[in-house]
């Protein structure tokens, strides 16, 4: 597995589409995409959002994100990074940025690489570049 | 040494922050800055007391003027956070206050009786929202603070979901 992180915009789906030859096809969107789907694709976006629509299931996203690494260990996950800001007024979106804080320790943990992109330019926060 | 560690919610700081004394032999205390003002903050208190449980911190609770502390010499210190100390020595009495100065000798202090001491700040300034003049001013304060506390800090270190960055010297 390896993730992909970094703020909004900041060219990482472009990154993984170049670095691990991806094509659209490749890539599912967070956002929108049918929940399974996520055990059979390449790449997903916006997983910080698939957190939200887990939660909004009632699913619980890290045990979510376990049958994620059994079943697809080879996917590419990009996640963007959502806690370095003033705590939310609302209380859901303060349990979802909390929530897509654990999330993503778990996600990196187990993953074999890390990335953070920002304006483009990559950093390897853990593994090697290739 | 001070190591001053920073970054967003739930991103892994106090895990880190509390790795560093894992070795250290002497009387080590966690300043714990975040007043229990309601049900979220007790858990959150809670959540932190259960993970320290069994790590030998004596815990003082201390939600401002952290100069007042009587410390034994060559301590280790865990102060967690800056982002609630700034809140609470600022908005006090229907008034706001730039406690830039006050903190900054507060750490200055600590940093005077401690053989190690780490500092858990937060990154509150890159989400990009406009808030009303209260907030952006913690935001502005904040920022101040975090830069001045990196200033004299050994090592400054960002953690970003649970994988810890150097931004200034090392990882223990």
């Amino acid at each position: 597995m390896i993730m992909i992180t970094g703020g909004a915009f900041q060219g990482k789906t472009e990154f993984a589409k170049k670095i691990f030859s991806l094509n659209d096809n490749d890539i599912i969107d967070g956002k929108t995409c049918v929940f399974n789907d996520i055990f059979s694709a390449k790449c997903v976006v916006n997983f910080h959002l698939f957190i939200k629509r887990l939660m909004n299931s009632n699913i619980d996203p890290i045990e979510f994100s376990e049958k994620i690494i059994r079943d697809n260990f080879q996917i590419i996950i990009i996640i963007n990074e959502i806690g370095c800001g003033i705590i939310p007024i609302e209380k859901s979106d303060r349990i979802w940025r909390e929530t897509v804080g654990r999330t993503g320790c778990f996600i990196a943990k187990n993953s074999e690489k890390v990335i953070r992109v920002n304006c483009s330019i990559p950093m390897y926060l853990k593994g090697e570049s290739k | 040494m001070m190591t001053l560690v920073t970054g967003g919610s739930k991103c892994g700081k106090s895990h880190y922050a509390e790795k560093i004394f894992d070795n250290f032999a002497g009387k080590k205390f966690y300043i714990a800055t975040m007043e229990p003002y309601c049900e979220e903050a007790l858990q959150a208190i809670e959540r932190h007391r259960k993970i320290r449980a069994g790590k030998g911190f004596e815990t003082i609770e201390k939600y401002t003027d952290i100069e007042e502390i009587s410390l034994p010499e060559n301590c280790g210190i865990l102060l967690e956070c800056t982002a609630n100390l700034c809140a609470n020595e600022m908005f006090r009495d229907d008034k706001i206050y730039d406690p830039t100065e006050k903190i900054i000798n507060g750490f200055r202090y600590l940093k005077s009786r401690s053989k190690e001491l780490v500092i858990v700040t937060n990154d509150v300034g890159s989400n990009g929202i406009s808030y009303e003049s209260g907030t952006e001013k913690y935001i502005e304060i904040m920022g101040k603070i975090n830069r001045f506390t990196a200033e004299f800090s050994d090592n400054v270190i960002e953690s970003v979901y649970g994988i810890p960055v150097p931004l200034k010297g090392h990882l223990i």
